[in-house]
Protein backbone atom coordinates (compact mmCIF):
# COMPACT_ATOMS: atom_id res chain seq x y z
CA UNK A 1 0.00 0.00 0.00
CA UNK A 2 1.14 3.40 -0.86
CA UNK A 3 2.53 6.27 2.02
CA UNK A 4 -0.10 8.54 1.13
CA UNK A 5 -3.17 6.44 1.08
CA UNK A 6 -1.98 4.89 4.67
CA UNK A 7 -1.70 8.31 5.45
CA UNK A 8 -4.75 9.12 3.94
CA UNK A 9 -6.41 6.14 6.16
CA UNK A 10 -4.68 7.20 8.89
CA UNK A 11 -6.15 10.49 9.06
CA UNK A 12 -9.75 9.11 8.58
CA UNK A 13 -8.95 6.92 11.66
CA UNK A 14 -8.14 10.18 13.71
CA UNK A 15 -10.60 12.03 12.87
CA UNK A 16 -13.34 9.40 13.58
CA UNK A 17 -11.01 8.35 16.99
CA UNK A 18 -11.40 12.33 18.03
CA UNK A 19 -14.96 12.70 17.02
CA UNK A 20 -16.12 9.73 19.50
CA UNK A 21 -13.70 10.84 22.25
CA UNK A 22 -15.31 14.47 21.64
CA UNK A 23 -18.71 12.87 22.15
CA UNK A 24 -17.77 11.07 25.61
CA UNK A 25 -16.64 14.08 27.50
CA UNK A 26 -20.00 14.77 28.74
CA UNK A 27 -20.24 16.56 31.96
CA UNK A 28 -20.23 13.81 34.51
CA UNK A 29 -21.03 13.26 38.22
CA UNK A 30 -17.72 14.96 40.41
CA UNK A 31 -16.87 17.56 37.57
CA UNK A 32 -16.69 20.74 38.21
CA UNK A 33 -19.60 22.21 36.58
CA UNK A 34 -18.31 25.76 34.25
CA UNK A 35 -19.33 28.68 35.88
CA UNK A 36 -21.88 30.70 33.48
CA UNK A 37 -22.73 34.08 33.39
CA UNK A 38 -26.18 34.83 32.46
CA UNK A 39 -29.24 37.63 32.67
CA UNK A 40 -32.39 36.97 34.18
CA UNK A 41 -35.68 36.40 31.78
CA UNK A 42 -37.43 39.52 31.65
CA UNK A 43 -34.81 41.65 33.82
CA UNK A 44 -31.87 41.81 32.46
CA UNK A 45 -29.65 41.90 35.87
CA UNK A 46 -26.75 39.40 35.48
CA UNK A 47 -26.69 36.03 37.54
CA UNK A 48 -23.56 33.97 37.46
CA UNK A 49 -23.25 30.01 39.51
CA UNK A 50 -20.39 31.85 41.40
CA UNK A 51 -22.85 33.41 43.17
CA UNK A 52 -24.02 30.72 44.42
CA UNK A 53 -20.93 29.12 45.65
CA UNK A 54 -21.20 27.56 49.11
CA UNK A 55 -25.07 26.64 48.11
CA UNK A 56 -26.97 23.27 47.05
CA UNK A 57 -27.58 24.45 43.42
CA UNK A 58 -30.30 22.56 41.25
CA UNK A 59 -29.91 23.67 37.61
CA UNK A 60 -32.40 23.03 34.96
CA UNK A 61 -32.38 23.39 31.04
CA UNK A 62 -35.70 23.61 29.46
CA UNK A 63 -37.14 25.71 26.26
CA UNK A 64 -40.98 26.57 25.73
CA UNK A 65 -40.91 23.69 22.70
CA UNK A 66 -40.28 20.70 25.02
CA UNK A 67 -42.99 19.05 25.61
CA UNK A 68 -41.72 16.86 28.93
CA UNK A 69 -40.74 20.99 30.24
CA UNK A 70 -44.65 21.40 30.76
CA UNK A 71 -44.66 18.49 33.50
CA UNK A 72 -41.04 18.98 35.12
CA UNK A 73 -41.74 22.74 35.36
CA UNK A 74 -44.64 22.87 37.65
CA UNK A 75 -43.10 20.17 39.63
CA UNK A 76 -39.90 21.85 40.39
CA UNK A 77 -41.72 24.48 41.82
CA UNK A 78 -43.27 22.53 44.16
CA UNK A 79 -39.63 21.20 45.27
CA UNK A 80 -38.42 24.87 45.18
CA UNK A 81 -41.03 25.44 48.10
CA UNK A 82 -40.47 22.05 49.69
CA UNK A 83 -36.66 22.93 50.24
CA UNK A 84 -37.48 26.92 50.44
CA UNK A 85 -35.05 28.93 52.60
CA UNK A 86 -32.93 25.39 53.27
CA UNK A 87 -29.90 27.28 51.19
CA UNK A 88 -31.08 25.01 48.01
CA UNK A 89 -31.22 27.05 45.11
CA UNK A 90 -33.29 26.13 42.19
CA UNK A 91 -32.29 28.15 38.38
CA UNK A 92 -33.60 27.89 35.54
CA UNK A 93 -32.15 28.39 32.28
CA UNK A 94 -33.90 28.83 29.29
CA UNK A 95 -32.48 27.96 25.71
CA UNK A 96 -35.75 29.79 23.82
CA UNK A 97 -34.22 31.78 20.27
CA UNK A 98 -37.28 34.07 21.31
CA UNK A 99 -37.81 35.26 24.55
CA UNK A 100 -41.28 35.46 24.19
CA UNK A 101 -41.90 32.08 23.71
CA UNK A 102 -40.48 31.44 27.05
CA UNK A 103 -42.69 34.36 28.81
CA UNK A 104 -45.73 32.59 27.49
CA UNK A 105 -44.76 29.28 28.55
CA UNK A 106 -44.04 30.95 32.01
CA UNK A 107 -47.73 32.32 32.38
CA UNK A 108 -49.34 28.92 31.79
CA UNK A 109 -46.75 27.19 33.88
CA UNK A 110 -45.31 30.14 36.51
CA UNK A 111 -42.44 29.45 38.70
CA UNK A 112 -41.03 31.38 41.58
CA UNK A 113 -37.50 30.31 41.07
CA UNK A 114 -34.72 32.63 38.86
CA UNK A 115 -35.07 31.86 35.58
CA UNK A 116 -32.00 32.77 33.45
CA UNK A 117 -31.58 33.02 29.58
CA UNK A 118 -29.29 31.73 27.53
CA UNK A 119 -30.04 32.13 23.66
CA UNK A 120 -26.65 31.36 22.51
CA UNK A 121 -26.67 28.27 23.62
CA UNK A 122 -22.99 28.74 25.47
CA UNK A 123 -23.86 27.07 28.63
CA UNK A 124 -25.46 23.93 27.66
CA UNK A 125 -22.94 23.65 24.85
CA UNK A 126 -20.07 23.67 27.85
CA UNK A 127 -22.25 21.57 29.76
CA UNK A 128 -22.89 18.89 27.28
CA UNK A 129 -26.59 18.66 27.25
CA UNK A 130 -27.39 15.37 25.46
CA UNK A 131 -31.29 15.70 26.00
CA UNK A 132 -34.14 18.40 26.47
CA UNK A 133 -34.87 18.71 29.26
CA UNK A 134 -31.80 18.13 31.26
CA UNK A 135 -30.93 19.30 34.65
CA UNK A 136 -27.84 18.69 37.38
CA UNK A 137 -27.61 18.77 41.10
CA UNK A 138 -24.29 20.63 42.49
CA UNK A 139 -22.85 20.92 45.80
CA UNK A 140 -21.44 23.43 47.62
CA UNK A 141 -18.35 23.52 45.65
CA UNK A 142 -20.25 23.65 42.33
CA UNK A 143 -19.46 19.91 41.21
CA UNK A 144 -22.09 17.88 39.93
CA UNK A 145 -23.50 15.39 41.98
CA UNK A 146 -26.16 13.85 40.00
CA UNK A 147 -27.48 14.84 36.64
CA UNK A 148 -30.72 13.83 35.23
CA UNK A 149 -31.16 13.71 31.10
CA UNK A 150 -34.76 14.03 29.85
CA UNK A 151 -37.98 13.96 32.37
CA UNK A 152 -39.52 12.04 34.51
CA UNK A 153 -41.87 12.11 37.23
CA UNK A 154 -40.34 9.45 38.81
CA UNK A 155 -37.14 11.54 38.88
CA UNK A 156 -38.84 14.24 41.75
CA UNK A 157 -38.22 11.63 44.01
CA UNK A 158 -35.01 10.80 43.25
CA UNK A 159 -34.23 14.63 43.04
CA UNK A 160 -35.46 15.24 46.57
CA UNK A 161 -33.68 12.25 48.35
CA UNK A 162 -30.30 13.73 46.18
CA UNK A 163 -30.78 16.74 48.11
CA UNK A 164 -31.43 15.51 51.42
CA UNK A 165 -28.59 13.47 51.27
CA UNK A 166 -26.37 16.45 50.54
CA UNK A 167 -28.20 18.11 53.01
CA UNK A 168 -27.26 15.63 55.82
CA UNK A 169 -23.79 16.38 57.41
CA UNK B 1 -3.80 -1.45 -30.59
CA UNK B 2 -3.13 0.81 -27.69
CA UNK B 3 -4.80 -0.85 -24.46
CA UNK B 4 -7.23 1.96 -22.49
CA UNK B 5 -5.73 1.14 -19.10
CA UNK B 6 -5.48 4.54 -18.05
CA UNK B 7 -4.47 4.07 -14.70
CA UNK B 8 -3.95 7.13 -12.15
CA UNK B 9 -1.31 7.40 -9.75
CA UNK B 10 -1.84 6.39 -5.99
CA UNK B 11 -0.83 9.79 -5.03
CA UNK B 12 -3.73 11.81 -7.27
CA UNK B 13 -6.01 8.61 -5.97
CA UNK B 14 -5.41 9.31 -2.12
CA UNK B 15 -5.04 12.94 -2.56
CA UNK B 16 -8.89 12.71 -3.77
CA UNK B 17 -9.88 10.48 -1.59
CA UNK B 18 -8.66 12.57 1.23
CA UNK B 19 -10.43 15.58 0.02
CA UNK B 20 -13.71 13.60 -0.34
CA UNK B 21 -13.41 12.44 3.27
CA UNK B 22 -12.48 15.84 4.56
CA UNK B 23 -15.87 16.80 2.80
CA UNK B 24 -17.93 14.54 4.12
CA UNK B 25 -16.50 14.85 7.74
CA UNK B 26 -17.36 18.60 7.78
CA UNK B 27 -20.70 17.72 6.86
CA UNK B 28 -21.49 15.97 10.13
CA UNK B 29 -23.00 18.60 11.83
CA UNK B 30 -25.90 17.05 13.93
CA UNK B 31 -28.33 18.82 15.32
CA UNK B 32 -27.92 19.86 19.33
CA UNK B 33 -30.34 19.06 21.66
CA UNK B 34 -31.43 22.78 22.06
CA UNK B 35 -31.53 23.53 18.75
CA UNK B 36 -34.54 21.23 17.83
CA UNK B 37 -37.15 24.67 18.45
CA UNK B 38 -37.47 24.81 15.19
CA UNK B 39 -37.91 21.07 14.40
CA UNK B 40 -40.70 21.25 17.11
CA UNK B 41 -42.65 23.98 15.26
CA UNK B 42 -46.09 22.72 13.71
CA UNK B 43 -44.85 23.96 10.23
CA UNK B 44 -41.88 21.00 10.24
CA UNK B 45 -44.38 18.85 10.67
CA UNK B 46 -44.29 15.91 7.36
CA UNK B 47 -47.85 15.52 8.12
CA UNK B 48 -49.43 18.93 8.10
CA UNK B 49 -52.47 19.74 9.01
CA UNK B 50 -54.53 16.68 9.69
CA UNK B 51 -57.67 18.23 9.03
CA UNK B 52 -56.97 19.17 5.26
CA UNK B 53 -54.87 16.28 4.77
CA UNK B 54 -58.19 14.07 5.87
CA UNK B 55 -60.48 16.00 3.43
CA UNK B 56 -57.56 16.14 0.69
CA UNK B 57 -58.10 11.89 1.25
CA UNK B 58 -61.41 12.46 1.13
CA UNK B 59 -61.75 14.39 -2.24
CA UNK B 60 -59.06 11.63 -3.79
CA UNK B 61 -60.71 8.48 -2.75
CA UNK B 62 -64.21 10.76 -4.10
CA UNK B 63 -62.87 11.09 -7.41
CA UNK B 64 -60.48 7.98 -8.13
CA UNK B 65 -63.63 5.85 -6.66
CA UNK B 66 -64.33 4.04 -10.02
CA UNK B 67 -61.27 2.46 -9.66
CA UNK B 68 -61.69 1.69 -6.21
CA UNK B 69 -60.24 4.77 -4.43
CA UNK B 70 -56.52 4.72 -2.55
CA UNK B 71 -57.19 1.03 -2.19
CA UNK B 72 -54.65 -0.89 -4.71
CA UNK B 73 -56.49 -2.82 -7.61
CA UNK B 74 -57.12 -6.74 -6.75
CA UNK B 75 -56.11 -9.42 -9.07
CA UNK B 76 -57.43 -10.96 -12.02
CA UNK B 77 -58.99 -9.43 -14.94
CA UNK B 78 -60.31 -6.62 -13.34
CA UNK B 79 -63.96 -7.01 -14.59
CA UNK B 80 -65.02 -7.16 -10.71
Amino acid sequence: MPCSLKACIGFVIACMALLTTTASLALEPGDKAPDFTLPVLQQGNLKSLSDYRAEIVYVDFWASWCGPCRQSLPLYESLFQEFAGQGVKFLAINLDEHEQDAVNFLAEHPVSYTVLRDAAAHTPEAWQIKAMPTSFLLDESSRVVKLWAGFEPSHLQEIRNAILELQTP
Amino acid sequence: MRSWNCRLPERVISGWLGLALLCLLSACAPVQPWERGRLAQERMSLEGDPLLQAMDEHVYSSKEAASGGIEAAGGGCGCN
